[in-house]
């Protein structure tokens, strides 16, 4: 009894894992060391209904965004957002197993 | 054959003068008018605590203190000249008195006018950091902002604006009011009076308003009346980017020293260039990042010529004085 709780709790654990994994999203986006630039990301991005935290790494060129449990950035979107910042989407991946920190401004 | 020599002569001269000439406008071709500046003092490291920084982004300086944009702390961080800690405002958020992302700084008077790029506002502080107005909210029609990165105050308390993703410098009343504005509004452009993403503007004694064309990579001149006088950065200014003298890779921040000389930071080439007030090439000085990045995002002069800027990357404030 007590093994297949385990295996119940292991399995839980795992699905809202995978869950939480498929709510963020790798964007790479070329010309992001200006803080002009990289601010203008983020602010488009955090208009996007269930974006919770944008991140931008200037060393990997990529944007981490992280979004509601349920909410799906779907690629044409992200490329909306990037072009209204006066920017190209070069990549769109979903990340996995990534935790988002605050959304600071 | 005499003849085909002299012609082959004559040709490979034109050929020089045609190269030289497109060497001197295209900045290949120029020499230091005056020595580098060197760095004097610097402090700062990265953290939210008194005295750290987090994404340094404009400064201003008066005779005693040196006012920094700490933007990802979302707050004002206040100096003396020897870059001890005096006092700091603000808080990250979007109420009165908190700041969304401050950029470059303007002090007027006994005011600092802060542009917040994320709350499309100037937001008016006195010196000891009480905020007294804003200006402005979140918008494309006049008066209104989509992220302003610099200010400059006229003597009347008009400002000027730039409105970096409406593509224009506006004219302002004290209260707010539009008078008019140079640019189309969500247009980039290339000719005089046209702007690619302006971030910072200012004054010169005479009147002269200086805008830093942030993505057209070139410095726009106007006279006290609005007039266009004088466009410079890459060949004809025509927004080419480049590491050269007299070129930019993204001009972030713009100043006036006592002299009429114009000092613009260089964002991507990491360096502050100077420039005479006709935007004939000086001299070029800057840091390289030791951190992922560049350096040169915000340059203030202060009374006595000393250039001061904010190291983005490394999350410092420095110091810079003429090699003597």
């Amino acid at each position: 009894m007590i093994r297949k709780l385990t295996l119940l709790l292991a399995a839980l654990i795992t699905s809202i894992t995978v869950l939480a994994a498929d709510n963020q999203y790798v964007l790479g986006v070329d010309g992001l060391a200006c803080p002009f630039c990289g601010y203008g990301i983020e602010k488009r991005l955090n208009k996007v209904d269930g974006v919770t935290d944008v991140q931008v790494d200037v060393g990997e060129s990529v944007v981490h965004v992280t979004m509601q449990e349920g909410k799906v950035l779907t690629e044409d979107r992200a490329r909306q957002a990037v072009d209204e910042a006066g920017f190209t989407l070069r990549s769109y991946s979903v990340a996995e197993g990534r935790t988002g920190g605050g959304n600071g401004q | 054959m005499t003849r085909i020599g002299k012609w082959s002569g004559y040709s490979i001269l034109g050929l020089v003068v045609v190269l030289a000439l497109l060497g001197c406008a295209g900045g290949a071709i120029n020499w230091n008018q005056e020595p580098p500046y060197a760095l004097v003092h610097s402090w700062g490291e990265k953290g939210s605590g008194p005295g750290q920084l987090s994404d340094p982004t404009g400064i201003a300086v008066t005779d005693t203190e040196v006012f920094v944009s700490d933007a990802r702390n979302g707050r004002i961080q206040v100096f003396d000249h020897e870059g001890q800690f005096k006092r700091a405002f603000g808080t990250v958020g979007d109420g009165f008195g908190e700041l969304g992302r401050p950029m470059n700084l303007t002090i007027h008077g006994d005011m600092l006018y802060v542009p917040e790029y994320m709350n499309d506002r100037i937001q008016v502080f006195s010196l000891a950091g009480d905020p007294l107005e804003t200006i402005g909210g979140p918008g494309e029609r006049p008066g209104q902002f989509d992220a302003p990165g610099g200010v400059a105050v006229a003597g009347n308390g008009d400002l000027f604006v730039t409105d970096f993703y409406n593509q224009r410098v506006q004219h302002l009343r004290a209260d707010g009011s539009f008078v008019r504005q140079w640019g189309t509004t969500g247009e980039t452009g290339r000719g005089a009076g046209e702007f690619t993403y302006p971030t910072d503007v200012t004054f010169a004694d005479d009147g002269t308003l200086y805008v830093a064309d942030g993505y057209g990579n070139r410095v726009q001149a106007f006279n006290a009346g609005g007039d266009f006088l004088d466009k410079w950065g890459g060949p004809f200014a025509l927004g080419l980017y480049g590491p050269f003298k007299g070129w930019f890779t993204t001009a972030t921040s713009i100043a006036v020293g006592p002299d009429g000389n114009v000092f613009v930071a260089d964002f991507y080439n990491d360096r502050i260039q100077k420039f005479a007030a006709d935007g004939d090439y000086l001299t070029a000085f800057g840091s390289e990042p030791e951190n992922p990045g560049h350096t040169a995002m915000a340059v203030a002069i202060g009374s006595d010529g000393a250039v001061w800027s904010v190291n983005f990357a490394d999350n410092r404030v420095e110091k810079w004085e003429p090699v003597k």
